[in-house]
């Protein structure tokens, strides 16, 4: 079950990366046409992804917060007994990263529902950090999940 | 209170979590302690039981109920005002950055 689980953790959080990427691209270099792959990329409606990103990034920590035990009882043992303190650290900077996110998704919501032009400075900069947070959480938990692969153990 | 009024206290929300979060971590504020190896829940910060202790929920719901009352304690402030939007992000971005300072002992080991 818990490898299912994770498995699901990690496949939703490719969802919001992609999800949160497009639209972090869309608001910092928009398009005015869809010529070519690049401008159609470019020219979505950012706002569009707003509760669709709520929602996944919600449903993924629920599942990280739900299968985190696990981690914290026998992966986070078995690196420390093999010294691999870099990415026990890592982990940890994605744990509180994800907090953060957290706290800050009532203001993505709020900075994306009012087109106000006051709140296009803020609605860039939270939509550039949580899209920081999703990707650094998705690396490291993509290097721990293969940790034994990558370091030969 | 209508919709506009508690729109001006969700950046104020956003940042205080991020502040007391960061406090919780670093002075240790758990509202409760999970012991992950046999199953159960105790108050506020407790020492091991048996294997590991977890805090990060207990901090989740320290930051939630500490950015909550900040967002009413600065609702005077608030409310005459346009909102602050830039409060929201500011803060949390900085914390961002205090983090890989807090935890850089990790990687000098």
């Amino acid at each position: 079950m818990s490898t299912f689980l994770v498995i699901l953790h990690g496949l939703l959080a490719v969802a919001l990366l992609g999800s949160i990427t497009h639209q972090a691209v869309a608001v910092v270099w928009p398009a005015r046409n869809k010529v070519g792959f690049v401008n159609a990329y470019r020219s979505v409606s950012s706002r569009v992804y707003v509760n669709a990103n709520i929602a996944m990034f919600l449903v993924v920590a629920a599942l990280g917060a739900y299968i985190y035990p696990i981690y914290r009882v026998w992966v986070r043992t078995y690196m420390e007994n093999a010294r691999l303190y870099p990415a026990v650290g890592s982990f940890e900077i994605k744990e509180q990263f994800i907090a953060i996110g957290l706290g800050l998704l009532p203001l993505y919501w709020l900075v994306w529902r009012r087109p106000e032009p006051a709140g296009q400075s803020a609605r860039v900069a939270v939509t550039l950090i949580l899209c920081f947070i999703v990707w650094f959480a998705f690396i490291v938990g993509h290097i721990l999940n293969n940790i034994r692969g990558f370091f030969g153990l | 209170m209508n919709n506009s009024n508690l729109e001006k206290m969700i950046p104020v929300f956003s940042a205080a979590f991020a502040l007391v979060y960061i406090v919780s971590v670093e002075l240790n504020w758990a509202l409760f302690t999970y012991h992950p190896k046999i199953g159960q829940w105790g108050w506020l910060v407790e020492p091991s039981r048996d294997g590991p202790p977890m805090y990060w929920y207990g901090w989740l719901v320290t930051s939630t109920l500490g950015a909550t009352a900040a967002s009413v304690i600065a609702w005077p402030l608030l409310k005459n005002r346009p909102t602050q939007y830039w409060i929201g992000w500011i803060v949390p971005l900085l914390v961002i950055i205090s983090v890989f300072y807090f935890f850089r002992d990790w990687f000098l080991r």
